[in-house]
Formats: structure tokens, C-alpha cells, sequence
């Protein structure tokens, strides 16, 4: 559904030193630096897949996001959105895409948002019995059928997100782009946000590109994501290959017993893994993964163990190490 | 068309409500808006104490082109300007991105959305002050010359918004337009004055090149001496080459279009 080739935008930047002297001088002269927003994106997106695009702020997830919405022109590259070229701005196109951004509502800001969504019908030309059917559907799964009269800047911030989403999906869009959906809400409306998400996609299969800083949100809603740095895509990928390939260690926690002291006997924990934590009584080892078995059995041969638990790496910690540039990290 | 013109009914019954939510500035608005009515008027008044006649127009004949200005004016203010207030808040805060997926024009959208229901009284007033100029005037004006001179007025209208557009769509590039903005209000005044004050070279400036004249004073030039093809022709072909020419200008800032940072 959604087909992305090579995709490239480059921003010119005015760069201009601090002070007054440096103002009046860019009045009639001005040096513009290339600023790489997305350094040649390729990938695709298939009939109900939720994609998490991850990366640190301005990296280029939502340059990229309103590049395949049309609304920035590329500097160079191709992308397909449902067979359309996302720039040319087909009505057909528009009528079958949705973009939801946390940070920049769309609803009327005087109105209630039952007005809002009477004005979406007109623009989509939804038939009235299925924009009924719709509303109903969407405002109950949501439980915002009580706020549907009430002005939307009286309504609090996850009603007004829930607002949002409902704008977003009253036209049964092929295709959504949601930029950032649960930033700013409270943990109880983010799980409802993202319960409703699956459902919906569940019940009509969208194509789905999420952005977010939350890695509840990706773990959630993601099976697969993309990961940007600087522009460029690092890795592109399931969730849980993401471990094995970035992460070739796992985790190992040892908790000794209050006799035991670990500094001891040191170096051979440091010939066994990496430790990367250790305070009172409790040491947190990466190891590697063909190793991990051999490892846990020294150390419950040569201390005093109280506990012992191996798990993979937390995945937020391997995509953090992956955004900052440190990928294949080893022990 | 049906289908813009049902949009339209949409965003007028936002804009009533949304209006009636804050009294003071309903009423505020058309107190401002009767007084510079009154300055206008007051200033040609002024002008004919001195003077039997300014170009070629007597009291009577200003009396209605102002009147028709005043029109073309509240017309502008009443569909067009909160709209044209926004556009560069709009395109800099990078709240454009929402209107550029809609399956519906853009500029449609962001030029037609916000009725200043606030200034719909003052339409009604112009309407008022036009139609009292109109029964006043001492000659008879045939029924034609009638009709062509308020399809004129409301293609004035249209071109006015044109003409502000082209000074708005820089913004794109620009970031910041008070500048071009204040450039236009004050080259509109051009607009508002009878054609024949101006040289014959100003003139041409004025119908060709920025053609304010052809939004007030070509059409009641038209009232007066009668629809002649090559006013009509020249008016309207004019006006639909600008307007074909700001659709393209803006297509072509949509294309550098670089919305705003989440």
C-alpha cells in the first residue's frame, strides 16, 4: 500500500551567528547550510501492518510522514501511497489517507466536535447511513458519546485526542499516518489510545505509520519498525530480530546473599560478561548469548547466590544505543 | 460545484456560530466599521466643496463609485479577510498541513473558511449606503447598465482578493510578510480613488499591471456610460488571467511548502 523508494529531502537552513552586527549583515548577505532531513528512505508497508518509526527529535519521522502524506514536496526519490503519487494531491488519494499529529489539532477549536465531524462528512462526502454508523461506532469504542456536544476547547486533553482520532478515521481511511498520537496524555487514555488503535486496525486492516517516543506505544502497537538517525534508515525490521541483531547478549541478574561480597572475586565476572551494574548485593551482567548458560553456572559454582534471572536486554535500551549511533553493541 | 457550494453553507453556519460566541467584538466590529464607512464618504464631501467636478465625475457620480467601494470593501472583510489574517500564521506554525490532505482545494479551504459573520451587518450596511447613492443619482440608469455594474462589483471583490493573495503566497518563502502586506493596503488606496485623477501612464499601471481600478471604477464607469465590450472584456479578461495566475502561484509555493517542526 504504501511503496517508498529512495526518498530524499534536504532543507536550506539560513545560519545566522548571534548579535546585532551579524543581523544587519544577513540583511544583505546570507550563507544557507544543507540541512538532511531524510537521506534516502526505502522501504514498504503492507495492508494492516502497524510500522513504529522510531528516532530521536529531528531525526526525519515526521518529515518522512508528511513527505508520504503530501504535504512536502521530496527533494529527490518516488514513493506510491495506494498507486498515487502523494503529491500530485488526487482527491482520491486524500480521500483514503488520514494523518493524526499529538502536537497540532485539526478540530475547531469554538465548536463542538459533532459540528467539526458534520463539516469531515461534507469534505469526504461520506453517505449519511455510513457516517452514522461510523460516529456511533467510533465515539462508543472511544466512550466520548457524552462529549460529542461540548465545545473542544472545554474538552481535556486526552478527550480532545480521542476527538482527533475520531476526525481521523470517520472516512475509514486505507492508509494512516499517526505523528506522536499519545504524546502529553495520562497512562490510562495512552492505553485506551492504543487499545482502540488495534482494534480499529483489526476491524478494517489499514496501513499504519506511527511515530512516537513512547516504547509502550511500539511495543503495543508494532510488530515491525523503522529506525531513523540523522535521516537515514539504520534498520528496518521486526521487533524482536531487532534484539537478536543489535543486542547479541542477554541479561543477567545476580542477587548474592548479604555474606557474599562480589568485589572479591571481580575478575571473574569481568572474564564472563560485562558488568554493568552492581550495588548492594546485586549485579547486573551482559553476556554473551551462547555463553549465558556456562556463565550462570560459574557464578552459582563460585558465590553465594540468593536469586539468579536471565532476560533479553530491554528493547528501548537497544533502540537507544541504535539512535545514538552505538549499534551492534557487544559485551 | 454542488459540492463546494454545500461546503460553503458548512462554513457559514461554523462561522455564525463562532461569532455569536463573542458579543463585544460582534458589536465592536460594526461600530469601527460604520465609522470608517463615514470617513470615506466624509473625505470626498470634503474634496467637493472645493471642486465642481474630480476627473470627469460630479459629487453624485463619486457619491455612488465610493459607496460601490464601500461595498467591494465589506465584501472583502465579510468572506475573505480572517481568512487572509491566517494564511501566514498558518503557513509558518505549519497548521497548513491538515488543509493540504483534504480531498477538497486548498485554496478553496484556507481562502473561504472563516465567514466574518461579525461583518455581515456591514455588508448589509454597504448594501444600504450603495443602494441610497443609487436612488439619489439625478440621471435615469437603464436596468443593463444595473445588472453589469454589480456582476462587476463582486468580480472587483474577487479581484481584490486576488491582488492580496499575490502579496500573501511570498510568505512561503519569506516567513515573515507585514511588510508586503502593509505595501498592499497602502497600494490599494489607488483603488479607491476616481480613474481619471491619474495620468494616462498611471492609468495603464492601474488596469494592466496592478489593476486596482478595474475592481471600483471601471464598473461605474460602465454604470455611467453604458456597458461597452471593451470594458467588460478588458475587466473580466483581466481578472480571470490574475486569478489563473495566483492559482499557479500558489501551486508553486505548495511545491516549497516546509510546514513547521513537530
Amino acid at each position: 500500500m504504501i511503496e517508498v523508494k529512495d526518498l530524499r529531502k534536504i532543507f536550506q537552513i539560513h545560519k545566522k551567528p548571534p548579535g546585532l552586527a551579524a543581523s544587519v549583515k544577513s540583511l544583505f548577505r546570507r550563507d544557507y547550510v544543507e540541512k538532511v532531513a531524510v537521506a534516502g528512505a526505502t522501504f514498504s508497508v503492507g495492508e494492516g501492518e502497524i510500522v513504529g518509526m522510531i528516532g530521536a527529535n529531528g531525526a526525519g519521522k515526521t518529515t518522512l510522514v508528511k513527505m508520504l502524506a503530501g504535504i512536502i514536496h521530496p527533494t529527490s526519490g518516488e514513493a506510491r501511497v495506494l498507486g498515487y503519487d502523494p503529491w500530485e494531491k488526487h482527491n482520491d488519494l486524500r480521500r483514503q489517507i488520514s494523518l493524526i499529529m499529538g502536537q497540532k489539532a485539526q478540530l475547531w477549536w469554538d465548536l463542538p466536535g459533532a459540528d467539526c465531524f458534520e463539516l469531515l462528512r461534507e469534505i469526504y462526502q461520506i453517505p449519511r447511513p455510513t457516517y452514522e454508523a461510523s460516529l456511533r461506532h467510533l465515539t462508543e469504542m472511544l466512550q466520548v458519546e457524552s462529549e460529542l456536544t461540548t465545545q473542544i476547547r472545554r474538552l481535556s486533553l486526552g478527550e480532545r485526542m480521542k476527538m482527533e482520532l475520531i476526525a481521523a478515521l470517520l472516512h475509514s481511511p486505507r492508509v494512516v499516518y499517526l505523528d506522536e498520537p499519545t504524546i502529553g496524555l495520562d497512562i490510562t487514555t495512552q492505553k485506551s489510545v492504543r487499545d482502540f488503535l488495534l482494534s480499529y486496525r483489526k476491524d478494517h486492516a489499514p496501513a499504519m505509520i506511527l511515530t512516537s517516543h513512547y516504547m509502550e506505544d511500539i511495543e503495543r502497537l508494532c510488530e515491525r519498525i523503522i529506525i531513523i538517525r540523522e535521516g537515514e534508515l539504520v534498520y528496518d525490521g521486526s521487533l524482536q530480530r531487532v534484539i537478536h541483531e543489535y543486542a547479541p547478549y542477554k541479561r543477567l541478574t545476580v542477587h548474592l546473599s548479604r555474606s557474599t561480597s562480589a568485589t572479591m572475586e571481580r575478575e571473574i565476572l569481568d572474564r564472563l560478561g560485562e558488568v554493568v551494574e552492581e550495588q548492594a548485593g546485586t549485579i547486573v551482567m551482559h553476556v554473551p548469548r551462547d555463553q549465558v548458560t556456562s556463565a550462570a553456572a560459574e557464578i552459582l559454582r563460585k558465590f553465594d547466590v540468593q536469586d539468579l534471572s536471565i532476560a533479553d536486554p530491554e528493547i528501548s535500551e537497544i533502540i537507544e544505543l541504535l539512535m545514538g549511533g552505538r549499534e551492534k553493541t557487544t559485551p | 460545484m454542488m459540492r463546494y457550494l454545500r461546503l460553503y453553507r458548512q462554513f457559514l453556519s461554523f462561522s455564525f456560530s463562532r461569532s455569536l460566541e463573542y458579543r463585544l467584538d460582534f458589536w465592536f466590529r460594526i461600530v469601527m466599521d460604520c465609522m470608517f464607512y463615514a470617513v470615506e464618504i466624509a473625505f470626498f464631501m470634503v474634496i467637493y466643496r472645493h471642486t465642481e467636478l474630480l476627473g470627469d465625475w460630479t459629487f453624485d457620480q463619486t457619491f455612488v463609485f465610493v459607496c460601490g467601494f464601500l461595498l467591494v470593501d465589506a465584501i472583502h472583510m465579510t468572506v475573505f479577510s480572517n481568512n487572509m489574517w491566517w494564511l501566514p500564521i498558518y503557513v509558518n506554525k505549519g497548521d497548513l498541513d491538515y488543509y493540504l490532505v483534504r480531498p477538497v482545494s486548498s485554496l478553496f479551504f484556507l481562502s473561504l473558511r472563516d465567514f466574518a459573520a461579525n461583518s455581515f451587518l456591514n455588508l448589509i450596511i454597504a448594501s444600504g449606503l450603495l443602494t441610497w447613492a443609487l436612488l439619489r443619482y439625478p440621471e435615469p440608469i437603464p436596468a443593463s447598465n444595473l445588472l453589469w455594474y454589480l456582476f462587476l462589483l463582486l468580480n472587483g471583490a474577487i479581484l481584490h482578493y486576488t491582488m492580496q493573495m499575490f502579496f500573501l503566497i511570498p510568505v512561503f518563502w519569506l516567513h515573515s510578510n507585514r511588510g508586503l502586506t502593509n505595501a498592499f493596503f497602502s497600494t490599494t488606496k489607488l483603488g479607491e480613488r476616481p480613474d481619471k485623477i491619474y495620468s494616462k501612464w498611471t492609468r495603464r499601471v492601474l488596469l494592466f499591471v496592478f489593476p486596482l481600478l478595474l475592481m471600483v471604477a471601471i464598473p461605474a464607469r460602465v454604470l455611467f456610460e453604458g456597458p461597452s465590450l471593451s470594458m467588460i472584456g478588458m475587466t473580466l479578461g483581466i481578472s480571470g488571467l490574475f486569478f489563473l495566475l495566483m492559482v499557479g502561484f500558489w501551486n508553486f509555493a505548495l511545491k516549497h511548502y516546509s510546514s513547521a517542526s513537530s
